[in-house]
């Protein structure tokens, strides 16, 4: 008996009777798949897998915890410890900050690898952050290492397409979708009913995962520095698009199944998505952002910086500037002779010059970071089509491991390194009557250390809106692609 | 070759001639090779470009500091001295420029075959600044990437080779028994040879050839046409195609290892994928992180910090030493006090004790990483993915190996430049137009020495041929017990 025969029948079933089908067809599914000793051995696994990976995820967070915490001290402490000197030499001294972890970095460790964990606060210069941690670990390392985004984003979509692939297209070798669609089921219910048995399955892989990541988060977080609901925000913000990644998935296989000669068919049309998802289009999208908005060399970029801060003074006092500056502020006190100034001229100098250079390295370390921005949009925007894209971003914003959060602490670093500027400069302008003036420990107290405090999940939400809409039309689109294959279906 | 084996070969080179789907898939593989190659090529030309732009910057520095010398030194000879430039920009201040203006460049060329794998390449500066402050000051620069490129990783042919190539190889070779089985002609095939399994073996050669010798065919002609025909006749490229041989043949012997157990095809194709995703992503990232527990990397922050604490104790000794000179001659300073030598003396100790701290440090967290490393690479011998993956970073020179070099004549390069010009300082010595002739140079021969063959590879390929072998005796009883 064909569809079209049994569509009739099937319209004019009640509301309760295709819950019924629904919930029956959903149930079997189970069973089958409770009764396929190797999917439940190979769940089993992976679970064991997200289990070990948070676990290794805990003691190595605790661990650059630990490390960074000591040194943060440690550099205070050198701060503070500096003997009597020019307040400027203190500055060339400098401090560093430290960029303090995000707890769900245990989760997913995103860019944190590959960005650095200090950077130097030093007169005159922004820095950019230091000693990425990707530098030590050898080449092996680029192979990845076990993290619970890891697993969930590459291997979780594996395990549903082998659920999934053989949901229609094995009734049909089986024979059983000719008797199913005979008593009167319709495709739809059909559909809903076995997209109801992998949507389960799915938040039976996630829930032990994302459960073991809150107990995690309970006992990670410092809630003097951090906000603990913040953090379960994120967590809930990861729970969902995970979930809708990975739902996309079980509708792609179930339509796939559906539209399939076979099933050694859908698992091969799968398959072959799901390497191009996980390995083919990251890698060919970021080539492709590289070329579409390529970012300066470490040369060219501090070039750039060098040549606009050659038309400010420095240290310089035959510049045209400096003697510009000199001579305005001389007019300004009305007098006709440095010496004669109620102030130290060298600290007035000092925080002009900071001040011009304020406003260049602004412009071009926002300029790099406009770069940045444009190649993960460039990178994010197939999403749509391979939902790796548009997940990995957002995994890594609600995480607090990408490089926007970067920016944010790096822009937190460098507005410190300008307070430590100014602080000394006016010290030097109010303070020394001569070059030989020296400050003491008190001034060294007074300024502040460096202290951060992360964004909260709003700041993520506020940059994600792109790999959001990618990743939700990536479940529409394959909701859209199942019912379509089930109006098709063909029961043999 | 027993005539069976020729003729399974033959018959089955034949069927697969004319199916689309094989030349589909030995086409796609051969293309994204030859693309990875062509990215490589790009990524290359980047590298080469930016050892030229830090090259050209250093010549540039050098013949500044040489001009305003020799102004210098004119404004000098005539009697009418320029207005004394401050100690920084002075060219004759061997403490100041030794320490940065001057500074010497130190690259590694891009080895032969370095389009083949990026390796640690993107993350390590192919050039860096050497000056005679402490290695924390210059070793650690980053080239500058979006990070998120980096965690992505580049399309370069050790990933086309360690990832895709396999699947082809599998897609060929996993269900040759098991297909023929169900299409029901295994019972022909058996029947029609005196000796079956030589010409199963013969059938299973021509499937598993085809992947591989497409892969060689496309390495070749983009390693020719990329980097051009001598480097296809370098030892480099002999060792990278056993590379790529022996990984195809694992795989190979490993699917008909499977075939051979004579179970149906959806067992051997779920089975299959199964070691795929445990031998080229679960064991790598699991060795990783178990060799990342048991000898956590060491903190390059407590290199700095030691650094900086050196820089403060040595400036504290000076300040006792000063102290206690004044307090021995009633309160005068020293004979060599005040002003632009104290200043030298202070900047030289603060720099000796940084160097010397420094130094002690980098030693042990090379030690330590040293054992993560080695622990990586023991158990890298559980996954031939691995194996393979660093024997092509290393043909590449892309790998720890040559970096280590690189890092072992930078620290010889290191010492001669700083007692170059630390000898001037402490001498209290200007530099001179003949001290800027003299500079020690990090010359293109080092780096030519650099450049030579891989070495140490046959550990990871005896690795990855002896499960091989291993697999290809199951596969050969499987083949020989196979029934209908």
């Amino acid at each position: 008996m064909s569809e079209l025969a049994l569509a009739p029948l099937a319209a004019a079933a009640p509301a309760k009777s295709r819950w019924r089908v629904m919930r029956a067809v959903a149930a079997k599914e189970w069973l089958e798949l409770w009764r396929d000793r190797r999917l439940v051995w190979l769940c089993a696994f992976i679970v064991a897998l997200m289990l070990a990976a948070l676990a290794f995820g805990y003691v190595e967070n605790a661990r650059l915890l630990r490390e960074r915490e000591a040194a943060a001290k440690a550099d205070r402490e050198l701060w503070v410890g500096q003997s009597a000197k020019n307040p400027h030499a203190a500055a060339h001294f400098g401090q560093y900050a430290f960029k303090p972890l995000s707890p769900l970095a245990l989760a997913d460790p995103g860019v944190d690898a590959y960005v650095g964990s200090a950077v130097w606060l030093e007169a005159h210069r922004q820095n950019e952050t230091q000693f990425r941690q990707a530098r030590d670990g050898g080449v092996g390392a680029r192979l990845g290492s076990l993290s619970l985004a890891f697993i969930l984003q590459t291997i979780a979509p594996l395990i549903v397409i082998l659920m999934g692939f053989a949901s229609f297209s094995g009734e049909r070798e089986s024979g059983t979708l000719k008797q199913l669609l005979s008593v009167g089921a319709r495709p739809r219910d059909i559909l809903a009913g076995k997209a109801l048995a992998l949507i389960g399955a799915i938040f039976a892989l996630l829930a032990p995962a994302f459960i073991g990541a809150a107990l995690a988060l309970l006992f990670f977080v410092d809630r003097e520095r951090l906000s603990l609901a913040d953090q379960f925000i994120r967590l809930g913000a990861l729970g969902a698009a995970y979930a809708a990644y990975l739902a996309g998935f079980a509708f792609l296989a179930l339509g796939v199944s559906a539209l399939a000669k076979n099933s050694r068919a859908a698992l091969v049309a799968l398959l072959a998505f799901w390497l191009a998802n996980s390995f083919l289009a990251p890698r060919l999208a970021t080539d492709a952002a590289r070329a579409f908005a390529p970012v300066p060399t470490w040369q060219a970029f501090r070039a750039g910086v060098a040549q606009d801060k050659a038309k400010t003074f420095g240290h310089d006092e035959t510049h045209p500037g400096f003697i510009a500056f000199r001579d305005a502020i001389l007019k300004k006190y009305g007098v006709a002779r440095i010496e004669d100034l109620p102030v130290n001229f060298r600290g007035l100098a000092l925080r002009q010059d900071d001040e011009s250079g304020y406003a260049i390295f602004d412009r071009h370390f926002g300029a790099l970071q406009s770069t940045f921005d444009r190649q993960d949009a460039l990178r994010a925007a197939p999403g749509l089509l391979f939902p790796l894209l548009a997940l990995r971003p957002l995994s890594m914003a609600f995480a607090g491991v990408d490089s926007r959060s970067q920016f944010d602490f790096a822009t937190a670093a460098e507005a410190h390194r300008r307070d430590i500027q100014n602080e000394v400069s006016d010290n030097i302008i109010h303070f020394a009557h001569d070059n030989a003036y020296v400050a003491g420990p008190e001034l060294w107290r007074k300024i502040a250390a460096f202290s951060y405090r992360a964004p909260g999940a709003g700041f993520a939400l506020g940059y994600s809106a792109l790999p959001i809409a990618a990743l939700i039309g990536w479940l529409a689109l394959m909701v859209v692609l199942a019912a379509f294959a089930v109006r098709r279906l063909r029961p043999a | 070759m027993s005539s069976a084996f020729l003729a399974g070969l033959r018959f089955e080179a034949r069927m697969m001639r004319r199916d689309g789907a094989v030349w589909f898939a030995l086409i796609i593989l051969a293309g994204v090779a030859l693309f990875a190659l062509a990215m490589g090529a790009s990524r290359v030309a980047a590298q080469q470009a930016a050892i030229d732009a830090a090259r050209a910057d250093e010549t540039q520095r050098i013949s500044r500091l040489q001009k305003t010398l020799a102004q210098l030194q004119e404004a000098d000879a005539q009697g009418k001295p320029a207005p004394e430039p401050p100690p920084f920009r002075d060219p004759r201040n061997p403490t100041f420029m030794g320490g940065g203006p001057a500074a010497a460049v130190a690259a590694l060329a891009p080895s032969p075959l370095a389009l083949v794998a990026t390796g640690q390449g993107d993350l390590l500066p192919p050039a860096v600044r050497v000056t005679t402050g402490s290695k924390d000051s210059f070793l650690f620069a980053d080239e500058i990437d979006n990070p998120a490129n980096l965690m992505s990783g580049a399309t370069d042919l050790a990933f086309v080779v360690v990832f895709v190539y396999p699947l082809v190889v599998l897609a060929m070779a996993f269900n040759l028994l098991a297909g023929e089985r169900e299409q029901g002609t295994l019972a022909m095939s058996l029947a029609s040879a005196r000796r079956p399994a030589a010409a199963l073996a013969g059938k299973l050669a021509a499937r598993v050839a085809a992947p591989i010798i497409a892969m060689l065919l496309a390495v070749a002609a983009g390693v020719w046409f990329f980097a051009g025909w001598e480097r296809l006749a370098s030892p480099g490229f002999a060792a990278l195609a056993v590379a790529i041989l022996l990984y195809g043949l694992f795989w190979a012997a490993l699917a008909a290892a499977v075939d051979g157990l004579g179970r149906n095809s959806a067992f051997n194709a779920l089975t299959l994928i199964g070691a795929w995703v445990a031998i080229t992503m679960v064991l790598p990232a699991a060795i990783n992180s178990l060799a990342a527990f048991a000898h956590p990397a060491p903190s390059r922050i407590e290199m700095v910090l030691a650094a900086r604490a050196a820089s403060t104790d040595a400036d504290k000794s000076r300040d006792a030493a000063l102290a206690r000179y004044a307090d021995e001659h009633g309160g005068g300073k020293p004979a060599s006090g005040g002003g632009a030598h104290e200043a030298t003396l202070r900047r030289l100790a603060t720099q000796e004790a940084a160097f010397q701290r420094v130094e002690a440090i980098i030693a042990e967290h090379d030690a330590q990483l040293a054992r993560q490393r080695d622990m990586a690479d023991r158990l890298g011998y559980l996954s031939p993915a691995y194996l393979t993956f660093q024997a092509m970073a290393d043909i590449a020179g892309a790998g720890e190996t040559r970096y280590r070099a690189f890092l072992d004549r930078i620290r010889a390069f290191h010492v001669d430049w700083r007692e170059f010009f630390l000898s001037r300082a402490r001498a209290g010595a200007a530099l001179t137009a003949q001290d800027y002739a003299a500079m020690p140079k990090f010359t293109q021969t080092d780096e030519e020495l650099m450049a030579r063959p891989p070495a140490g590879l046959a550990g990871p390929l005896i690795g990855v041929a002896l499960p091989m072998l291993i697999l290809a005796i199951f596969a050969w009883r499987g083949l020989r017990r196979c029934g209908i």
